[in-house]
């Protein structure tokens, strides 16, 4: 009897004092291990951009091959959303309630980003890098979001910038994905040019599933732009500026960074993508940067699949996530989320393979303060889809 | 008058591709009145094999081209053979399910297979030249397709009214019992539909998968062919045909001077709107037992 006492009186104590040991550890930390949760489409409309958590895993592996971050291990874990924002919030509820993430990296898409970041931000769970360019992660700001892509705001102004002032175009015109990545677009360059005294000849809105953009087409050939900018997927940009040659309309086309991976643009264009300008917030694929050079040889040649390409999408899965494995490394051994949030508030013109990137403490009325990249540049497609850079990086508030 | 000309070429131009899809699910409905969603993935399968001896192997368009509608007749016929003939105590509904099923299943195989990235079929003419009458523009790929849409009808009517297997198909899809009886072998029947209209969707699928291709991409154009398809009375291959042109035309002329946000559902209220009013759609002579 007194032995049974023994056990359970035992019992009650491991209860009562091993629960307070594991809740004090970070979620998704342990000693060897840290895990990271991202998704990414590999299937549907947006799969071109899949290359983007493809490359933040063999960045993470480059890491553990060089003996991790503080001795622990980054433990990746990608999924498919097929951009579908259903699929996204199913499957970040899967990871973080079964696995427990002790953050998030990347995350291709506006739409898939939008229905997860009040869950995340909710449990006070640290979210790096979307991989889109909305004005959403930062209005209003969030104390766990760390943006790093520039907002499209700011690549649509720097390019209506650059076609009124550098081309001397008169006639501004865009054609867009009808959600929020597309309508961000169109406010950076209504904005731009209701500075410049203009304003839009034509805003056309293309539906994801489009599988004919003739009347698009004709709208932007009606308006007589001379300047179109293109804020759709890659397959509704090369549709449109096929569908423009068939009906011989040639204004000059200006592309946001989302499609300014030239190679892939040449080739499925079928060469039409020649003279396309586009922003972007990356080194060029051939960069001479020592930086750019190391991740090409450690982490694409070891780590890629076969038939994988250096290209921007697949190296802008490492962008993203550079700022993240910054913050990490920054907080020594003892990582908690809070001290992490602590220590991204203190990068200042970190610069990996992108424009500058920093942050300010959390300030609830500014929006910059979790706006890590305010920079990018601009790029013209060239012969055999090389690129020739147009502008130096240039800062846009 | 001149934007609403090219809207209405515009309009013939999209409506060619549903055109092909729809006459696809046609002829599977009339034999077996089972619409096939799988109808996308075959032409999908067939399309990606023929990129891949196209753009790898280096195999010439005269050899891949043929080799790949041979091979999407196989394909249909082994789908029919080696699945939908097992349903036990098939149901259309059932039978609906299983095609759904199989689409998921070829759509999977592709995305692992070929993966996700967007890709475009080397292709003998670019799709985008453009030929020019008066000052309406189409391009040269729209004036192909169109020519296939009107050969492959054509082919397909005097194959269906004049020619053995073809009356035995009409009869397979009125009266299963009385073909057998009649001596007609109505499950070899139905293997051969299945592979013709695997055929004619492939021709599909090739004609899109010159402008840009990814495994998502015949979706959009099945579900404007079954439109299309329902249009015209589901039984009838000028009526799918009719349909899918009066459904290009539609959508472009609603796209320029309604709004070309809604443009894309315009379809699908057509298929509700032929539903309730005309069921067995514009063309088709339904067949009515007396009871």
């Amino acid at each position: 009897m007194m032995k049974k006492g023994f056990l359970v009186f035992l019992t009650v104590a491991a209860m009562a004092f091993g629960f307070p040991f594991s809740a004090a550890a970070e979620e998704g930390v342990t000693d060897k291990e840290i895990h990271i949760g991202q998704w990414g489409p590999q299937t549907g409309p947006a799969a071109a951009w899949g290359s983007v958590a493809r490359g933040t895993d063999a960045y993470f592996k480059m890491i553990n091959a060089d003996g991790g971050i503080n001795g622990r291990q980054l433990i990746h874990h990608m999924f498919d959303d097929a951009y579908d924002p259903a699929k996204t919030v199913a499957g970040v509820k899967e990871l973080q309630e079964g696995k427990g993430m002790f953050a998030w990296v990347s995350g291709v898409g506006t739409a898939p980003g939008l229905a997860v970041k009040d869950y995340l931000m909710n449990k006070k769970i640290p979210w790096v890098g979307p991989s889109a360019g909305s004005l959403h992660w930062i209005t209003p700001p969030q104390k766990y979001l760390f943006a790093v892509y520039p907002l499209y705001e700011i690549e649509a102004k720097a390019l209506v910038r650059y076609a009124v002032e550098k081309l001397g175009k008169k006639k501004i015109a865009i054609v867009y994905q009808n959600d929020d990545y597309g309508k961000n677009g169109v406010q950076g360059a209504a904005e731009e040019l209701a500075r410049l005294k203009m304003k839009l000849v034509a805003e056309v809105p293309v539906q994801l599933t489009d599988s004919d953009l003739k009347p698009h087409v004709m709208q932007l050939k009606t308006s007589e732009a001379d300047a179109v900018l293109l804020w759709t997927s890659v397959k509704h940009a090369v549709m449109t500026i096929g569908t423009s040659a068939a009906m011989q309309f040639a204004p000059q086309f200006l592309s946001t960074s989302t499609c300014s991976d030239f190679p892939m643009m040449m080739s499925i264009s079928k060469g039409l993508w020649k003279g396309v300008i586009a922003a972007t917030f990356a080194e060029l694929p051939d960069s001479k940067s020592p930086l750019m050079a190391k991740y090409k040889k450690d982490a694409f040649d070891k780590f890629a699949a076969k038939d994988e390409r250096w290209g921007l999408f697949y190296y802008a899965g490492i962008v993203f996530s550079e700022p993240l494995v910054e913050g990490i490394k920054r907080c020594g051994k003892d990582l908690t989320r809070e001290k992490f949030v602590s220590e991204m508030e203190k990068l200042k013109d970190f610069q990996g393979i992108s424009g500058k990137i920093s942050y300010k403490p959390f300030d609830a009325n500014d929006p910059f303060s979790r706006q890590g990249q305010n920079q990018t540049t601009l790029l013209k497609c060239i012969e055999g889809g090389a690129a020739e850079r147009l502008t130096d990086w240039m800062t846009i508030q | 008058m001149l934007n609403f000309l090219q809207m209405i070429v515009n309009g013939m131009a999209a409506g060619s591709t549903y055109a092909l899809m729809g006459l696809a699910m046609v002829i599977i409905y009339k034999t077996t009145e089972v619409p096939n969603f799988t109808q996308g993935e075959m032409a999908l399968l067939s399309s990606y094999l023929t990129y891949m001896f196209l753009d790898q192997y280096g195999v010439p368009y005269h050899v891949v081209f043929p080799a790949a509608l041979v091979f999407a007749f196989v394909l249909g016929c082994v789908l029919e053979f080696v699945v939908l003939r097992r349903a036990k105590e098939p149901n259309i509904l059932g039978m609906i399910v299983i095609t759904i099923g199989l689409e998921m299943i070829l759509m999977g195989f592709v995305s692992w297979k070929f993966g996700a990235d967007q890709k475009t079929m080397p292709f003998p003419i670019t799709p985008y030249d453009s030929v020019v009458i008066g000052k309406v523009f189409i391009s040269t790929l729209e004036l192909l397709t169109m020519g296939m849409v009107l050969l492959l009808m054509t082919g397909l009517f005097v194959f269906l009214r004049y020619s053995k297997l073809g009356i035995a198909m009409k009869a397979t899809q009125q009266n299963d019992v009385a073909a057998r009886l009649m001596g007609i072998r109505t499950d070899r029947i139905r293997m051969a539909t299945w592979g013709i209209s695997s055929t004619v969707g492939c021709t599909a699928g090739l004609l899109i998968s010159s402008i840009v291709m990814q495994p998502y991409m015949m979706w959009d154009p099945l579900l404007k062919g079954f439109a299309a398809a329902v249009m015209g009375g589901m039984t009838s291959l000028p009526g799918a045909v009719f349909g899918a042109y009066m459904l290009g035309i539609i959508e472009n002329l609603f796209g320029g001077y309604i709004s070309i946000e809604f443009k894309s559902v315009v379809a699908f209220a057509i298929i509700v709107l032929v539903l309730c009013v005309k069921p067995s759609g514009l063309f088709a002579r339904h067949y009515v037992k007396k009871v």
